[in-house]
């Protein structure tokens, strides 16, 4: 069945957000580019030419028109005088009106050799392009499906056909069959025998890798035979590729007939069985008939013209083709555009968010701001200030990050807790600027304290926002260093762990020696746990593990004031990741540094954390210490979150986790942006956006309607804050509270 | 069929993957010893969970079980009998999978209702109305109303509507065995319950033999009757859940406790037993876990540890739970007799 717009939008609550139907959105797409409207164009002239050519043409391309054929040249050497009879030659006329592209030397006409041509050298094109592809799909797919000795055998074909030259081969199958010229069908099975094998490597290709994809195996488990699995499953991901192929493989059988025909191969029109007029044929009889050296360019440049044209066409659409299967290609050029109508000077540099420009306005007014919360503690290292990040531009514009204060302080562990999408990695990352385009900064201050460990580097406040890129090279891993999920495969592969390390050292600390250069590398491994002989490994060779601790002890190796750690052990595992937060808490201890750690994993958090921010939808929801937020969340969602974690001990009960799923951030829901899936959502709720403000007296900060105002708390949200008894780790959670009451002896 | 058979149990399961050693011709062919004589029970309306670090061959039994590879050693049983030789469809209607990305599980150009309709089809379930049995599968997963996503396409959905989608298709054959490989690692942590509590509802009002393969200790403790820990292709521990998580009874199994994230716990975990898992090309000899052990005894390092049962249903693989004086009679080249109950060793921990 179908659905309609209008129960897409009425949908529940947990239901997903409406969203166009991609197939539709990719019709309405595809054309957008004018490459691709340029080729469309030209391959429907000449496919409407080719169709209806036939009935169009004023002349049969055969005959002759005795009526005009009378300038003539003497033939050299006969002729009076000569002892031989006369012998004329006979001249073309160049276009007129009755033969408007002129005629060739036998007084045929031009357009109507080109309007047959063109249908027999399409038709062959396309006939031929259709077998290859066919041959390919075959030969490529079962290779990759099916694979061990079916692939071998398979591949081997495919691979001979491919080391044998194209052209030498069309030339002896044409030759041995001498009647091919005048069977389309022959033509094009011959052109298609030399065209298949290559796009038969890239199907083999990308069917090996759909082969292993869940699906496929999925459809297996189900009990889905060989035949659908290829047929149904593995064939409609291989359109894009498939149709790519067929264009070029088109475009190839094109050339290969006009080929073949110019070197006449292709059997003449006026032969016995005749051959078809096709443009390789016209400009074989131009060119033995001396039309370059005539100047005769009317009869040789229609059917030279037309090859390029359609060739032109062809590798129009093949661009379009590949802009359409490769998104990033199409992005480029749509954001561009969309930038300038926004009125938004986006240089695609690099490492350099762009900021823009009506942004200093907002400055002054966040600026208040900073006086207005400053809370005990060590003095703060980085601060942000209402920052907003938007993906995107004008009306198109997703809000990523909307309005965040965060402080970072010295020596401080601030956690970063969201879901997916919540926008904490575009948060840190925007506020170092390492975002690229389309992400822009809109509005917001980034204040970074410097004091040089070393008293290397700048120091004083920086604006992070309006930095230039040598300010921002300066502050960049010296100062502020990042570890990602993913930095385990930052490391580049051909180059030792060692010599990696020396690269970063000699462009920040360019007066250091080789020898001190290697010191420091082997001092920063051995920090992390590593042995200094791995300096000499290459990434392949440690573990993943050993790889994220060689990127964090290459973040700490030039003493950075601050670390942005994003979700630096969620793709280990547990106890390499316990491993790590450990030597990351006691580095941290030793050297001093201020870290964001950002993870969705809010139980490992309120064990390395001092204080918590969370994040839903883009807007920071709840700040407070770990502890506190923890045991005596004020936030509801907060309060959904720490119970989507089973427990360790006690009673095993049934957890609710949190209705619904996260929101789309094109289509957030008004008012506060988890009201949808809020247990205790009021009217406001619905309505206005709450925003980040201190409760009542304590140093914690919340966004939500329920602590404002003189609605009832509910009692799961008012719980009293822990008592903090020594040190961060050992805190007395009041009574028995640890576990809300209602889940106890469920 | 009589309660003490399990609907699915694989025996003694083993299985090598071949890698190749060096380059050219010449290389060598060397066996990964991936699993390593598992048994696993599964039992209708109980979930088993099969616990261990990755490359610990969770997947591997995982895909053992669903036979979509073939053991080198080992029987898998359906119902008591071993289990037709390759993967006919009447397995298939009997024992389902569902996979760890919901992102990768569904075919991105086909809707909800193809990946619904092919199993009804193949195995002949739907009696004729097709729409009426996809809607009855959407609503069994909660995807309500049906009518909202039988027309969808996966992107369209959420990550956990993309996973019941697939579990959905999963139980279309109404299998007696579902195998869900980390059906919640790519999801939200918010929805994770969601999914978690689905499946538990499945055990509960369906009799659904469940396999539950998962990293996370936690959870398993959670949503599983019985937990089974692997390391480096092995198990090691095998107990009901509570239990194991409350008393684990092998150093591993306790390793693995103490590292994984506790908010309730006062101090900052000890961690016994650093390091990395071995290379299963060369396992460690004796007991896999013995590089790493801070028990471990000269017996361990040659000897692979016996099962010995030190409960009802709580089986740890570890020489610490051997009697010294059978400890010292097996190193002497004596037959092991049957398992002994816990002594004073463990005690030492």
């Amino acid at each position: 069945m179908t659905i309609d717009s209008t129960t897409l939008t009425q949908a529940p609550v947990a239901g997903p957000t409406p969203e166009p139907i991609l197939r539709t959105a990719r019709i309405v797409r595809l054309p957008r580019s004018p490459k691709v409207i340029a080729g469309l164009v030209i391959l429907a002239v000449f496919g409407v030419v080719a169709i209806i050519g036939r009935w169009i043409s004023p002349y049969s391309p055969n005959q002759t028109d005795p009526q005009n054929w009378v300038q003539h040249v003497l033939v050299p050497g006969t002729g009076p005088g000569t002892g031989f009879p006369a012998n004329y030659y006979p001249l073309p006329f160049p276009p007129s009106s009755a033969h408007w592209l002129g005629t060739t030397v036998f007084a045929q006409d031009v357009l109507s050799q080109v309007l047959a041509s063109t249908q027999a050298t399409l038709f062959v094109g396309l006939l031929a392009a259709a077998i290859a592809t066919c041959l390919s799909i075959l030969f490529g797919v079962s290779a990759g499906y099916f694979g061990g000795g079916t692939d071998e055998v398979l591949s081997l074909v495919s691979n001979v056909f491919l080391a044998i030259p194209g052209l030498p081969l069309l030339i002896v199958l044409a030759d041995y069959v001498p009647t091919a010229g005048s069977s389309i069908f022959l033509v094009a099975i011959i052109i298609a025998v030399t065209a298949w094998a290559y796009s038969s490597r890239v199907l083999r290709a990308q069917t090996l890798s759909l082969r292993n994809r869940d699906f496929v195996e999925a459809a297996r488990v189900s009990g889905e035979g060989r035949i659908r699995i290829i047929v149904v499953e593995l064939l409609p991901n291989l359109i894009p590729i498939v149709a790519a192929s067929f264009l070029f493989t088109t475009l190839y059988a094109i050339y290969a007939y006009v080929a073949i025909a110019f070197l006449g191969l292709g059997g003449s029109p006026t032969s016995s069985p005749p051959g078809l007029w096709n443009w390789g044929e016209m400009l074989r009889e131009g060119f033995a008939n001396n039309a370059i050296r005539g100047g005769w360019w009317w009869w040789w440049a229609p059917p030279g013209l037309c090859v390029a044209l359609l060739g032109t066409g062809l590798a129009l659409l093949n661009f379009g083709i590949d802009e359409f299967i490769n998104p990033r290609l199409r992005a480029a050029g749509l954001t561009r555009r969309a930038a300038k109508k926004a009125g938004i000077v986006s240089r695609a540099k690099l490492g350099m968010t762009p900021v823009a420009a009506h942004h200093a306005q907002a400055v002054s007014r966040s600026q208040a701001g900073i006086t207005a919360s400053r809370e005990v503690g060590p003095e703060p290292v980085l601060e942000i200030r209402g920052l907003c990040v938007d993906y995107g531009y004008g009306e198109e514009a997703v809000h990523a990050v909307v309005d965040c204060d965060l402080v970072l302080r010295r020596g401080r562990v601030l956690g970063l807790a969201g879901e997916s999408g919540s926008g904490k990695t575009t948060l840190a990352l925007a506020a170092i600027r390492l975002l690229r385009s389309p992400a822009v900064i809109t509005d917001g201050q980034v204040l970074f304290h410097s004091k040089p460990v070393g008293g290397e580097g700048p120091s004083g406040t920086i604006d992070m926002l309006a930095a230039d890129a040598d300010t921002l090279r300066a502050v960049r891993w010296s100062e502020i260093s990042v570890v990602l999920q993913s930095s385990m495969n930052a490391l580049n592969p051909v180059i030792s762990i060692g010599a990696q390390f020396d690269d970063m050292l000699r462009v920040h600390r360019p007066h250091l020696s080789r020898t001190a250069r290697h010191e420091m590398s082997g001092a920063m491994l051995e920090l992390v746990g590593i042995n200094p002989d791995r300096l000499r490994s290459y990434a392949h060779e440690l573990s993943g593990g050993m790889r994220q601790r060689a990127m964090i002890a290459m973040a700490l190796a030039l003493e950075p004031q601050v670390m942005i750690l994003d979700e630096p052990t969620t793709a280990l595992d547990v106890v390499t990741q316990r491993e790590i937060l450990e030597e990351l808490i006691g580095l941290r201890d030793r050297l001093g540094f201020a870290a964001l750690f950002i993870t969705h994993d809010l139980s490992l958090l309120v064990e390395i954390a001092d204080e918590i921010a969370v994040m839903y939808a883009g807007r920071l929801m709840e700040r407070a210490p770990a502890a506190a937020l923890f045991n005596a969340p004020r936030l509801p969602y907060t309060h959904g979150l720490i119970h989507c974690f089973p427990p360790m001990h006690g009673q095993r009960s049934r957890m609710d986790g949190i209705p619904g799923s996260p929101p789309d951030l094109r289509a957030l829901p008004k008012g506060c942006a988890f009201n949808p899936r809020c247990a205790w959502a009021l009217d406001q709720c619905r309505h206005d956006v709450p925003h980040l403000a201190p409760l009542n007296g304590s140093a914690r900060e919340v966004a939500c309607w329920l602590h404002r105002g003189d609605a009832k708390v509910p009692a799961e949200l008012a719980r009293p804050d822990p008592v903090i008894v020594a040190e961060r780790g050992s805190v007395a959670p009041p009574g028995n509270l640890a576990r809300p009451p209602h889940e106890v002896g469920r | 069929m009589s309660a003490n058979v399990p609907v699915l149990e694989g025996r003694d399961l083993t299985k090598y993957f071949w890698v190749k050693q060096g380059r050219g011709p010449l290389a060598r062919r060397v066996p990964v010893h991936a699993v390593d004589r598992v048994s696993v029970r599964l039992d209708a309306g109980k979930v088993t969970a099969l616990v261990g670090e990755s490359g610990a061959g969770k997947t591997t039994v995982a895909r053992l079980l669903a036979r979509i590879i073939k053991p080198d050693k080992g029987d898998v049983l359906l119902a008591g009998r071993p289990a037709p030789s390759g993967r006919p469809r009447s397995y298939a209607a009997q024992v389902q999978m569902v996979f760890q990305d919901p992102f990768a599980s569904l075919n991105p150009v086909h809707q909800v209702r193809h990946h619904l309709v092919r199993p009804l089809q193949i195995h002949h379930m739907a009696n004729g109305n097709v729409d009426a049995a996809v809607a009855d599968l959407l609503r069994r997963v909660a995807l309500k109303p049906p009518g909202n996503f039988t027309g969808k396409f996966p992107h369209e959905l959420s990550g956990g509507q993309r996973q019941r989608v697939a579990i959905a298709r999963a139980l279309a054959v109404r299998p007696r065995v579902l195998i869900a490989d980390e059906p919640v690692s790519m999801l939200d942590v918010s929805i994770r319950l969601g999914v978690l509590n689905l499946l538990a509802d499945l055990r509960d009002k369906e009799q659904l033999a469940l396999l539950y393969v998962t990293h996370d200790i936690a959870s398993a403790r959670y949503l599983a009757d019985t937990i089974v820990v692997m390391y480096a292709g092995q198990l090691v521990e095998t107990a009901p859940s509570a239990s194991l998580t409350d008393k684990p009874a092998h150093p591993y199994t306790q390793l693995l406790l103490s590292a994984a994230p506790d908010p309730d716990r006062a101090q900052p975990p000890h961690l016994e037993g650093r390091g990395a898992p071995p290379s299963l090309s060369a396992p460690p000899s004796g007991c896999r876990f013995h590089p790493r052990c801070p028990f471990a005894m000269d017996i361990c390092k040659r000897q692979v540890p016996p099962s010995i049962a030190l409960d009802t249903n709580h089986i740890a693989a570890c020489w610490l739970h051997v009697d010294p004086a059978e400890r010292q009679a097996n190193e002497n080249g004596q037959v092991l007799t049957a398992g002994q109950p816990l002594d004073n060793e463990s005690k030492k921990r």
